[in-house]
């Protein structure tokens, strides 16, 4: 291949690695949003707690592979106790209430990661196994990145299979459609939702773990990731997986060709890109409903 | 007429107390009144569309920020700018960018709107962040000078003086405080309640309803403008972290529902008490968004009508023994 054309695909390549970080976070996100009805600000947040856990239990384990395993089960976890002591009992004074605590919790997060973890970046040590650059076609490219690509392939597919093939999957699409309908019909459906809010957050904490080595981690991650994910969830529409889908790919490879050929008016062409969908079509994308 | 008496004894103590507060205290606290004057009003002007609309801007820092931003410029890029149009600029900003939103805005309600409001102030955060060459990037654009305060023929006050500028804060944000007070007691304030009650009431009734909220809105936005602008020469610096990120955005939402969404008052309570909280908590650790957050989630979690909520709810039950006794 010709340089330009393996500079193109390698940008192309760093685009789908952190789109496809981009749709683990958000299709929890879309998920809870679409059940629930409550827009997690803290989402992202878990993100960046897992990515936290993960740094620690390197470096007590020493094993990256644990680490990335225990990691997003944790978050997960503080996920689930999260919906069960703070979310649910604001349920009953409506959505902004709901939106609001989600608010409280983004900022503890914040607070509670700078408290245990201080201010300054830090890095996690990838294993030397995925250390190295791969050669294909004279293209030279790091394993990590191809790692993650790898990674959320599996991870998602497995995620629609659950989804799409199981008892449970059919529930929680109903419950989508119709909470309370499905509440009607004798589903335990706060015990769904409990369990949705914690894969939700697994899945964000997944991102985070892997995204830890290639962004470092440090506080403002969760800034950062959340107001993508915001991005890729509006656009896309809510309750949408396939629109979260193609529109967070469509924004990893935005930032990254963004970033070599027009720095300054990326971001912001992604802003107003989202400002224009909602002003025409509030649904988002792909979206049914508000 | 003695209540009316009393109150107006209240008043005079309040203002006298206002009079010879800067001869009492040093310039930190000084700076720290000013502050919390300011972030009252702005908390306000949030209430206004959180308690007496129910919607929640979860974006207010744009307009925030869009004044301040005006305030900058227009002191940077034309010499010798008056001091009170400096301010009417810094709302008219606010007001207008609210004008540009409205169209979308007064469509959606609900989490919609929240949504809504954070894209937009995003948009504007980045914006602000990328354009340097007009906003100066994240170093922002400093305010050299204050022009003085010139009543042709009459007197000219030097406002680098911190205790004028101590007056000529709070008599702005004491205007504006009265003029949105005054505001919510006119039939269009009412009108406005009744929307967030039973809007589709309000429509069968004939009222204009996306007219009704459009002005709502312009009228939020330029007195957050306001606000924006006495904080820029405050601060004497206008930059994107500081007045248009998220944290200034959820900073007034905080102030009002501790202090309680329900009142024209509670932001107020709630600026003051998030001030003396973050001088007091300071001494100790420095981890005042460690305490503010909880003390925010143990409002929302316990007491979702604020601080005024549960002083009524005490008092009604207080009242209530008595009489049964």
């Amino acid at each position: 291949m010709s340089p330009t054309a393996v500079l193109y695909v390698a940008q192309a390549l760093h685009g789908l690695a952190y789109g496809m970080l981009l749709f683990l976070i958000a299709s929890g996100l879309t998920l809870i949003f679409g059940m629930m009805g409550i827009l997690n600000i803290a989402h992202a947040s878990f993100a960046m707690l897992a990515a936290y856990f993960c740094f620690t239990a390197l470096k007590l384990t020493g094993n990256f592979w644990a680490a990335l395993l225990i990691a997003p089960i944790f978050a997960g976890i503080v996920g689930v106790l999260t919906e069960r002591f703070l979310l649910r009992p604001v349920h009953k004074h409506g959505h902004l209430a709901e939106l609001l605590i989600t608010v409280g919790i983004m900022t503890l997060i914040l607070e509670i990661v700078k408290l245990f973890w201080g201010t300054e970046s830090l890095v996690v040590k990838i294993p030397e196994s995925l250390n190295g650059l791969l050669h294909i076609a004279g293209l030279t490219y790091p394993v990590y990145r191809i790692f993650v690509i790898g990674l959320s392939i599996v991870i998602l597919g497995f995620m629609a299979l659950i989804l799409f093939k199981t008892r449970l999957g059919k529930i929680v699409q109903a419950a989508v459609s119709d909470a309370d309908m499905v509440s009607a019909l004798g589903i335990n459906t706060p015990l769904v939702f409990m369990l949705v809010f914690g894969i939700g957050i697994w899945l964000a904490g997944v991102a985070g773990a892997v995204a830890g080595p290639l962004l470092t981690v440090f506080p403002g991650m969760a800034d950062q990731l959340g107001m993508d994910a915001f991005v890729v969830v509006v656009v896309g529409g809510f309750g949408s997986l396939i629109g979260a889908f193609i529109v967070a790919l469509f924004l990893g490879e935005l930032n990254a060709y963004g970033i070599q050929f027009i720095p300054r008016l990326a971001p912001v062409l992604m802003f107003a890109f989202m400002a224009l969908v909602l002003a025409f079509k509030p649904t988002g994308l792909f979206g049914e409903r508000e | 007429m003695s209540t009316k008496l009393s109150n107006w004894i209240l008043w005079g103590v309040v203002i006298i107390l206002l009079a010879v507060f800067p001869y009492l205290v040093s310039f930190y606290y000084l700076n720290m009144f000013i502050a919390f004057a300011i972030f009252s009003l702005y908390a306000v002007t949030l209430n206004i569309l959180l308690g007496y609309m129910g919607v929640l801007s979860f974006g207010h820092a744009m307009f925030f920020g869009t004044g301040a931003y005006a305030v900058a410029l227009v002191l940077r890029h034309i010499e010798g700018f008056p001091l009170l149009p400096t301010i009417l600029v810094g709302g008219l900003a606010g007001g207008l960018l609210a004008l540009v939103l409205c169209p979308l805005l007064v469509r959606v309600s609900g989490t919609a709107f929240a949504m809504l409001t954070l894209a937009f102030s995003m948009l504007i955060f980045v914006a602000a962040l990328k354009f340097r060459e007009i906003t100066g990037g994240e170093d922002g654009i400093g305010i050299t000078s204050i022009p003085p305060l010139n009543i042709p023929g009459l007197v000219s006050i030097d406002m680098t003086d911190k205790i004028n500028f101590y007056y000529f804060a709070i008599i702005v944000v004491a205007i504006c405080l009265y003029l949105l007070w005054f505001y919510t007691k006119t039939p269009f304030g009412s009108l406005i309640v009744g929307i967030r009650d039973n809007a589709l009431r309000m429509d069968y009734l004939g009222f204009n309803l996306p007219q009704t909220k459009a002005i709502n809105l312009v009228v939020s936005g330029t007195f957050a403008g306001i606000a924006g602008a006495v904080h820029g020469l405050l601060m004497k610096l206008v930059s994107t972290v500081g007045v248009l990120d998220i944290g200034t955005s959820f900073k007034p939402l905080m102030m009002a529902y501790i202090g309680g969404v329900g009142s024209f008052f509670g932001p107020i309570i709630g600026s003051a008490i998030l001030h003396i909280l973050e001088d007091v908590v300071i001494r100790f650790t420095d981890r005042i968004g460690l305490v503010n957050g909880t003390i925010f989630i143990l409002v929302v979690l316990f007491a979702p009508q604020g601080l005024i909520g549960l002083f009524n709810t005490a008092k009604a039950k207080w009242f209530q023994k008595e009489t049964a006794s």
